[in-house]
């Protein structure tokens, strides 16, 4: 089944790798956008099946991006997958408390990243 | 995934690494020069230095260059200290650098 995903990220080697992923390997559409203040504006006007969201960005950073999402009934629902390249455990444990339906790390593999979003999702 | 597709995303991926290589040097030369600076007591921009190693940390292994990404992890942890690196670590700081340079190189 086809999914629309919408990445955000201020990365572009990183966003371009995950978009490339998610295309090729699992035939999905993807819509990226590189700010927390865009990734709102695009889940508006693209709604995804899910979100993509980078933690650390310029700006507005990943939690506070989830927290804008989470206030707007349009992408309230939306699923959000938290990426990040912290792997301390304190990071983690802070990451899970922001109510995201899964944290995956950096680096990925980019064969196995549509399988990982869709096994936190639940997708067939 | 057939053999043809994981084919196709490999030299897929290839490209990207071609297109990216520039500013991953880019990120590994403000390490470099973070190390140098460092040595000499004068690491203006420690925040360059902990994005670059943040940045290098994350998209290495995705082009399965992991050790890359264990060594910038390595550095990351370092520069994020607050107050900087530890003094004794200058010339650790130095090391990791030039084998990121390396490591970056070696990917064809």
């Amino acid at each position: 089944m086809s999914h629309r995903i919408l990445i955000i990220d201020d990365e572009e080697d990183i966003r371009d790798v995950a978009a490339l992923s998610l295309e090729t390997v699992a035939g999905w559409e993807v819509v990226v956008a590189s700010s927390g203040a865009q990734g709102l504006a695009r889940a508006i006007e693209y709604p995804p099946d899910a979100i993509l969201l980078d933690v650390m960005m310029p700006g507005m950073d990943g939690p506070t991006t989830l927290r804008e999402l989470r206030k707007n009934p349009v992408t309230a629902k939306i699923p959000v997958l938290l990426l990040t390249a912290k792997v301390q455990a304190s990071d983690q444990r802070r990451f899970a408390d922001l109510g995201v339906e899964a944290v995956l790390f950096k680096p990925f593999d980019p064969m196995m990243l549509s399988k990982q979003i869709s096994a936190a999702l639940g997708w067939k | 995934m057939d053999p043809a597709e994981q084919d196709a995303l490999n030299q897929a991926l290839d490209r990207m690494w071609i297109k990216f290589l520039p500013q991953l040097q880019e990120r590994v030369s403000i390490l470099e020069a973070a190390a140098v600076a460092f040595s000499a007591g004068q690491l203006t921009d420690q925040k360059a230095a902990n994005a670059a190693a943040h940045n290098l940390a994350g998209v290495l292994g995705t082009f399965g260059l992991t050790e890359g990404t264990a060594l910038a992890r390595e550095l990351e942890i370092m520069y994020s200290r607050e107050g900087g690196p530890d003094r004794s670590y200058a010339a650790h700081l130095a090391a990791i650098a030039g084998q990121l340079r390396t490591i970056v190189a070696s990917r064809k």
